[in-house]
């Protein structure tokens, strides 16, 4: 593309999305997803569908710009819950629980909000130039993959979900293990056969990830800190500078430009490449770090790369829908059908037909981030505030915003009794010492690996090799490989050496 | 003594039987006097959901009561379905049903419902209008090179479908059959999962209403079309019949169905009403920039095709030995 | 006995790995395994069921052998337990028929009582502000189906 012809293109999109009507709907979305964002359980999905209809009333330009407002801001939300009270509402944000969580107990809450956001903003902006200069070669290399390379991406994946353990590596593939099984509750899309539902009706659709999230870490939360003062009092007793330090900012720096990086790569690839970003992203400032016992107990560098890799991950995860139409996610799904309730036919024509609509919603992402920064940099005096409201109250408070958020996915009083459930055995796994973040990744990418394993295998008409072969699928395993081995090796003769001593 | 009894107490019931059967017709007579539901068995932003929003606003327009879509989805439509099935038969709750919850789930697994004794069929809704298409990377380039290339090369093409059970797998086995080849079927959780990897040649046809704008981007080539005429859009492709494959075809339609026993005065007001929204100029359009044509057909019609649809998929699943597993 | 176990916390963290492990085993018998091409809806499961056994078997050994934190560390309360378990329960049973008010203060004041920490005077009055935002948030916001009274 000629320089010239971008920024004509560049100022046709922003000629759009600063038209008065549009910075308000875009303002409007990024409003009601920092909302929903912040609600525990209420995702950007279920509000999307709810407002969908309601989109119709508006011009094209508006209402999409409006949907993915409520994306992004959901994503800035998100991680304000999880920061706080320990509560990841989405996949992308069980990691930023890690570590931000622990900040918030140092008293660093507003240091990792703060941090989360300017990662976002920075992540947001770069993904958003991206997407204007470089969207239809990117669509061109996300089709290298194969289902035999998603699936190998999907076992690094997993491997990644043992990394980021902070205790027991023994434990995290345990709980990896059973995060997997516990995805293939339900039945199963490529047979159509029923696994381990045990005739419960409301297992036939497979667990839900906001029931189980909401139950082990949410209720099993309370349940914790009910039970030791000393282990809550840690997150209400000081509370020390709202802003991060310059040394905080110089700690951040590098791992919010490798995240936007490796998150902007991960969203483009359709079919839960963008769940891997935040998780990645993690992976690779904990191996990158002098010290990596750090990372879990409050590491900085923890939640900046992360935080700026899911939120690139979601800007380019519009890449397919804008330049094909082939959504990538949910989100992606409700976009396409807010297109379609306006007579615009999702596809390639799109970026010729209408250009307006597509640059516009480009230059729109941008507006959205730097509305989102504004909204929220001064928001963080206001929700570590929120920190000093008594536990005895504020449990109270998060218990009500679990339960509702899980009823309000599928308005089913039983997804409900699934929370309590989970609750127990969150608390279970909090006395056993068995970290529940693995668990939720097995959870997530064991379907989606079953998934890609079956039609690899179908396609390569039942050819083992072809895991092997293919140049992309050997070396995302030759990587998962040499990943494992860094992590075991210092493990395997530790407990050498202690069960000698013994 | 004890026969007055008896007797006044039978009175009694059948005074209640009138006076029930009375308030009946008055509430048909008044219907709607409050929002109607419409059920629709899968989620938002899918090509149902997409048909079923405009259908909603025409019939709110047409009968001045809010038609409000309520998505039920899971277990490929059988939730929704089932809701609809045991919803109460007053009119307030109306099904938008995709074809196949009736004609082939009912086959291939047990339901909680019967395709034609737990509803009452209502309108025609529309059906999608589209054919296989194939990637230019596999070679054929008509439907009669793709037969004889299948021919030749047994297994080698790849399908994909938005899933097991689906019309689209339906399709593909009916080609698979009439033609005598083998094409492999590879199952995918949605139509635009498997245009993923059909636009890098990995499956190599499909015959999904998504892949149209690719095929109009010339990226893909439309083989034929799978419905009695051709598709406005596309005039040059042949329907199968055209090419020499009569009764080929798996057709994709919708309907709308009310609960059994709901009454008829209100069945036949809603299919006046919607055969006129679609005869409409307006609804024509909006229809065609979806892939959609409405026939117009009464109750009794759409019960037919629905039994002669249950029967021919019947055959097909049989004959081609189709299983879930 | 317990004296010789030496990391109770692990050996009982194993133990469960394995006997989620082995029902899965059991449960999942007689899923199909398909074949090479058309892996079936079996193969997954038990590959995962066995890993799982095996890792948790380890984990055992590793209870039985090497020192490590012990089961009863800490401090098992039950009531905290109990009450939010209970008060989940409350909220999903009591929202359908019961209303989103009638059931946000009975769970609310379920979970309060799982803490001795409760102050009931300040605990009715932050309800109140909580049910005032749960249905201005979720019902009249949000639009979700829910009758706010029981008489609705």
């Amino acid at each position: 593309m000629e320089l010239s012809d971008l920024f004509a293109n560049l100022s046709l999109g922003f000629s759009v999305a600063l038209s008065p009507g549009n910075v308000f709907w875009c303002l409007t979305g990024a409003l009601v997803g920092t909302a929903i964002g912040v609600l525990p359980g209420v995702g950007p999905v279920a509000t999307m569908a709810l407002l969908l209809p309601t989109t119709y009333y508006l011009p094209p330009e508006g209402a999409l710009i409006m949907l993915a407002g409520i994306y992004y801001g959901a994503q800035y939300g998100g991680s304000t819950t999880a920061i706080l009270i320990n509560l990841p509402g989405e996949s992308s944000s069980v990691v930023t629980v890690l570590d931000g969580y622990q900040m918030a107990k140092q008293g660093r809450a507003g240091a990792a909000l703060a941090i989360s956001a300017i990662g976002s903003f920075f992540a947001g902006c770069v993904a958003t130039i991206v997407i204007a200069v470089a969207a239809p070669p990117l669509t061109l290399v996300a089709q290298k993959f194969a289902p035999a390379d998603y699936c190998s991406l999907m076992v690094l994946g997993l491997v990644f979900a043992i990394v980021l353990a902070r205790g027991s590596i023994l434990k995290a593939f345990g709980m990896v293990f059973l995060g997997m099984l516990l995805g293939l509750v339900g039945t199963d899309v490529n047979t159509g056969n029923l696994r381990y539902s045990f005739g419960i009706s409301d297992l036939f659709d497979g667990i839900g990830f906001v029931p189980l999230v909401m139950g082990l870490f949410g209720m099993a939360e309370i349940m914790a800190n009910m039970t030791s003062t000393e282990r809550r009092d840690l997150v209400t007793a000081k509370v020390t500078g709202l802003m991060p330090t310059r040394e905080d900012l110089k700690t951040s720096a590098m791992p919010i430009l490798r995240g936007t990086v490796l998150g902007g790569f991960l969203g483009i690839l359709p079919g839960g490449g963008a769940v891997l970003a935040s998780f990645s992203a993690y992976t690779l400032e904990k191996k990158l770090a002098k010290d990596p016992s750090r990372f879990g107990h409050g590491a900085i560098e923890g939640v900046a790369g992360p935080e700026a890799a899911n939120n690139a991950a979601a800007q380019t995860s519009f890449i397919p829908m804008l330049t094909l139409g082939i959504p990538s996610n949910a989100v992606m799904a409700m976009m396409i059908g807010g297109m379609m309730i306006h007579g615009i036919v999702p596809g390639p024509q799109v970026m010729q037909e209408r250009p307006g609509l597509f640059w516009g919603m480009i230059a729109s992402m941008w507006v959205g981030n730097l509305m989102l920064i504004v909204l929220n940099l001064p928001m963080i005096g206001l929700w570590v505030r929120m920190l000093m409201v008594p536990y005895r109250l504020l449990s109270v408070a998060i218990l009500f915003f679990c339960c509702i958020g899980v009823y309000s996915l599928n308005n089913s009083a039983n997804e409900v009794l699934f929370i309590a459930a989970f609750g127990l055995l969150g608390y279970l796994f909090f006395k056993l010492d068995c970290e529940p973040a693995p668990l939720l990744l097995g959870f997530i990418l064991g379907p989606l690996l079953e998934v890609y394993m079956r039609r690899a295998m179908l396609l390569s008409r039942g050819d083992a090799m072809v895991f092997l072969e293919r140049p992309l699928s050997l070396s995302f395993l030759v990587l998962a490989g040499l990943l494992l081995a860094i992590v075991l090796l210092p493990n395997i003769r530790k407990a050498r050496e202690v069960a000698f001593v013994e | 003594m004890r026969r007055r009894l008896l007797l006044s107490l039978g009175g009694a019931a059948s005074a209640a039987a009138i006076l029930r059967n009375g308030t009946a017709r008055a509430q048909a007579q008044n219907w709607p006097d409050r929002p109607v539901k419409l059920l629709l068995p899968y989620a938002p932003g899918g090509a149902t959901d997409l048909m079923g929003r405009p259908w909603a606003e025409k019939l709110s327009q047409a009968f001045g009561q809010q038609f409000v879509i309520e998505n039920r989805g899971g277990a490929g439509g059988m939730i929704g379905t089932e809701a609809a099935a045991k919803s109460p038969p007053d009119g307030y709750t109306l099904f938008f049903a995709p074809g196949a919850t009736l004609t082939t789930l009912p086959i291939l697994r047990k339901t909680p419902y019967d395709p034609i004794k737990s509803f009452t069929p209502i309108a025609r809704m529309g059906d999608l209008v589209c054919g296989f298409v194939i990637n230019p990377a596999a070679g054929p380039k008509t439907l009669h090179e793709t037969i004889a290339y299948a021919k030749q090369n047994p297994g080698k093409l790849a399908f994909g479908s938005a899933g097991l059970g689906t019309s689209s797998q339906m399709r593909i086995e009916m080609l698979k059959f009439r033609a005598k080849v083998d094409i492999l079927h590879v199952p995918y959780r949605g139509s635009a999962d498997a245009l993923n990897d059909l636009l890098p040649n990995t499956v190599q046809m499909m015959n999904e209403i998504n892949v149209l704008p690719h095929v109009k981007a010339g990226k893909l080539i439309l083989l034929n079309i799978n419905y009695p005429t051709r598709h406005p859009e596309f005039p040059d492709v042949a329907t199968l019949t055209e090419l020499g494959l009569p009764d080929s075809d798996v057709p994709v339609w919708f309907s709308l169905l009310a609960p059994a026993g709901t009454p008829m005065a209100i069945v036949e007001k809603l299919n006046a009403k919607a055969r006129e929204i679609a005869a409409s100029d307006d609804m024509k359009a909006r229809m065609r920039a979806i892939n959609v044509v409405i026939p117009l057909q009464s109750p009794e019609q759409i019960a037919q095709h629905l039994v002669a649809d249950i029967a021919a998929t019947g055959n097909l699943i049989r004959d081609a030995n189709i299983k879930l597993e | 006995m317990i004296r010789r176990i030496k990391g109770s916390q692990d050996l009982t963290a194993g133990a469960m790995f394995v006997a989620i492990g082995l029902l899965a085993i059991v449960v999942g018998r007689d899923y199909p395994l398909g074949s090479w091409q058309r892996p079936g809806t079996g193969v997954l499961p038990m590959i995962l069921a066995w890993c799982l056994v095996g890792i948790g078997g380890v984990i055992t050994i590793k209870g039985l052998l090497i020192r490590g934190a012990g089961l009863l560390d800490g401090v098992w309360a039950w009531r905290p337990v109990i009450m939010v378990t209970l008060a989940g329960l409350a909220f999903a049973l009591l929202v359908n028929d019961g209303g989103l008010v009638v059931s946000m203060v009975v769970s609310m004041a379920i979970c309060a009582a799982g803490t001795p920490e409760t102050r009931w005077r300040e605990f009715a009055i932050f309800s109140v502000i909580m049910v005032v935002i749960g249905v201005a948030l979720f019902i009249k916001g949000l639009g979700m189906p829910i009758k706010v009274f029981p008489w609705n």
